[in-house]
């Protein structure tokens, strides 16, 4: 047996009664490992004397070793039950961190089982490209999904240089009867769009047909996720099959990313044809993508647009940003976050009272730990938002509508700010030096003698730290909660609590 | 602990081991013929019933003889009753152990 093997079984040995030493009880554990190292080192010189190695001397080591399992096991399952500690936990930090911890875990597992926030958590598939703009009539400003523009005005202004835009794309949804061959006929909504519009918008299309693309004799046709999944079963094959929409038959050429659509109108296929058969009559949606002069002048998310037409009046058009409206969720939790932490001196004071002037406060390193306990839990707080209000928003929706944006806002803001509030009320209610909420509250004095003598409520710490003392009628000369610090004569009163 | 306490025949052999002095768990092993995982778990528990007491060897001696100090045990005076009372129980156990000189911490 060489000297490096040796070296690995004591190595082995060593690691192996550390590892044993877990099963013993905490405050046991680093005598149980001092006697068994030493008792090991005894052992070992008088199975291998003179540091003489062999198979055998390391046989009689290690079962020796071995024995150390039964002893950490017995230990363990002779300590002491655990009700005090659990005892102790109970109103402390921790308690309060797991819970935390607790909620986090719920509604991260909740997010991962509603699809709709699956959807939204892949924000490549609804992101347009930047610098794209909605254009509409300045009349319907306020109305994003109001379709306003004519099919023949977009005509006009795809035939006409522009300065502002480097592309244009036209759709208009409504109501055609589509036959699906074997898969059935209904009524769906269809797009009839230019053909450019989704490349132009940058939107992923799965099974992108390539010989689609090239049969020019029929226009293409891309699906919506939910119609393929409803009508098609999710199968991948329909692509490249023909579909007779409105009289007219299509080619099947690819399905829309699942929750991308994020523009006005919802349409379960899409018709993209030359700008020249669209069908005339009726009105629809212009996307524009702007060219660097065109972003110049769009300093914010709308602006108003003057097109001329050489035998036409102006129209009055304005642009929205497609930005500030596909942000996704994320961009609406930091808004939210931002506003909830604005927002938050108005439903609560932010002081946490005042202290007073004793020797026995407390150390640097707990008052680090104080605010170390609020840093946590405002940490934990801000993911719980999160996925809290993602969950709220798309529990009942699978797909992305205005209503869950909002929804998201109002759900995000509420849980923000009322979790701030609460974070900052259970720091204020808990003991400066251990951080355990304080208890037994006591009334003092009499509100009818508020300006003659003090009253409100006295809390105590149950392990002898703090008194709490809260003004019953915030006055001038008592405005806030004030900490007092117990000397060491008052220890005599909390020795059996157990609390440290 | 009463006397009268009734203890296993490892366990009296094991505390019968204790009457030869101040000793440690791996010569308890040695004078048994006994394993670790019998010895250990046996010595806590006549430790937890106060039949025995540890003591840990002061450090100095431990340090001038170049080695670890070492967790010595002895028994009580309520472990002695208990061992009388088992010496009646197991009469043969006398024979099982040779006589040890006492050692001393």
């Amino acid at each position: 047996m060489t000297a490096r093997v040796d070296m690995v079984v004591r190595a082995f040995q060593r690691g192996f009664l550390s590892c044993i030493s877990l099963l013993v009880p905490s405050g046991q554990r680093a005598e149980w490992r001092r006697e068994w190292q030493a008792e090991l080192w005894h052992v070992r010189r008088a199975c291998a004397p003179a540091g003489a190695v062999s198979w055998q001397a390391e046989r009689e080591v290690t079962a020796f070793c071995l024995g150390a399992f039964q002893d950490a096991l017995c230990l363990r399952l002779h300590a002491p039950k655990n009700e005090p500690r659990i005892a102790l936990l109970h109103g402390s930090a921790l308690q309060c961190l797991l819970f935390l911890g607790g909620v986090l875990a719920a509604s991260y597992g909740l997010t991962l089982l509603l699809p709709g926030v699956r959807v939204e958590s892949h924000p490549e598939r609804y992101q347009v490209r930047s610098g794209l703009i909605m254009i509409q009539d300045e009349a319907y400003s306020n109305d994003w999904v109001a379709a306003t523009i004519p099919v023949e005005r977009f005509r006009d202004w795809e035939t006409t240089r522009q300065r502002y835009f480097d592309g244009l794309a036209f759709y208009r949804i409504g109501e055609q009867a589509v036959s699906a061959g074997s898969h059935g006929t209904g009524g769906w909504e269809v797009a009839e769009a230019s053909k450019n519009l989704f490349s132009l918008l940058g939107l992923p299309v799965r099974f992108a047909s390539q010989e689609g693309e090239a049969d020019a004799g029929l226009p293409q046709a891309i699906l919506s996720d939910a119609v393929w999944k409803r009508e098609f079963g999710g199968d991948p094959r329909v692509v490249g099959s023909v579909l007779r929409v409105g009289g007219r038959d299509v080619r099947i050429a690819g399905v829309a990313a699942e929750g991308g659509w994020r523009l006005p109108g919802k349409a379960d296929v899409w018709l993209l044809e030359r700008d020249s058969e669209i069908a005339a009559g009726g009105r629809g949606h212009v996307v524009a993508h702007l060219t660097n002069q065109g972003r110049s002048e769009m300093w914010a998310s709308y602006v108003h647009i003057d097109a001329y037409s050489p035998d036409e009046p102006g129209d009055n058009l304005c642009g929205f940003s497609f930005e500030e409206r596909t942000r996704g969720p994320w961009g609406i939790y930091q808004f939210t976050v931002l506003l909830a932490f604005l927002a938050l001196p108005a439903i609560t004071t932010v002081s946490m009272g005042e202290y007073s002037v004793s020797s026995h406060r407390p150390s640097w390193s707990r008052r680090l730990c104080r605010w170390g306990y609020m840093g946590a839990k405002i940490a934990l707080l801000l993911p719980i938002v999160y996925f809290l209000s993602l969950d709220v928003a798309y529990w009942h929706t699978t797909l992305y509508s205005l209503a869950s944006e909002y929804a998201q806002l109002a759900a995000s803001f509420s849980i923000c700010l009322f979790g701030l509030r609460w974070a900052l009320l259970d720091q204020r209610q808990r003991c400066p030096v251990c951080l355990r909420h304080v208890t037994n509250p006591a009334r003092v004095g009499l509100a009818s003698r508020t300006f003659l003598a003090w009253n409100g409520t006295e809390l105590m710490c149950t392990a002898g730290h703090t008194l709490l003392h809260v003004p019953g009628l915030p006055t001038s000369w008592f405005s806030t909660q004030r900490w007092l610090y117990l000397d060491t004569s008052w220890e005599f009163l909390f020795t059996g609590s157990g609390v440290g | 602990m009463a006397s009268e306490t009734k203890l296993s025949h490892t366990t009296a052999l094991i505390l019968h081991a204790l009457d030869a002095g101040l000793v440690y768990g791996f010569s308890v092993m040695e004078m048994t013929g006994l394993p670790s995982g019998t010895v250990y778990p046996a010595l806590r528990r006549l430790e937890r019933d106060e039949l025995i007491c540890s003591q840990w060897e002061r450090q100095s001696i431990a340090d001038a003889e170049q080695r670890p100090a070492r967790k010595y045990y002895k028994l009580t005076v309520a472990g002695r009753a208990t061992l009388e009372a088992s010496r009646r129980r197991y009469p043969l156990l006398e024979r099982l152990i040779p006589t040890v000189e006492a050692k001393q911490v």
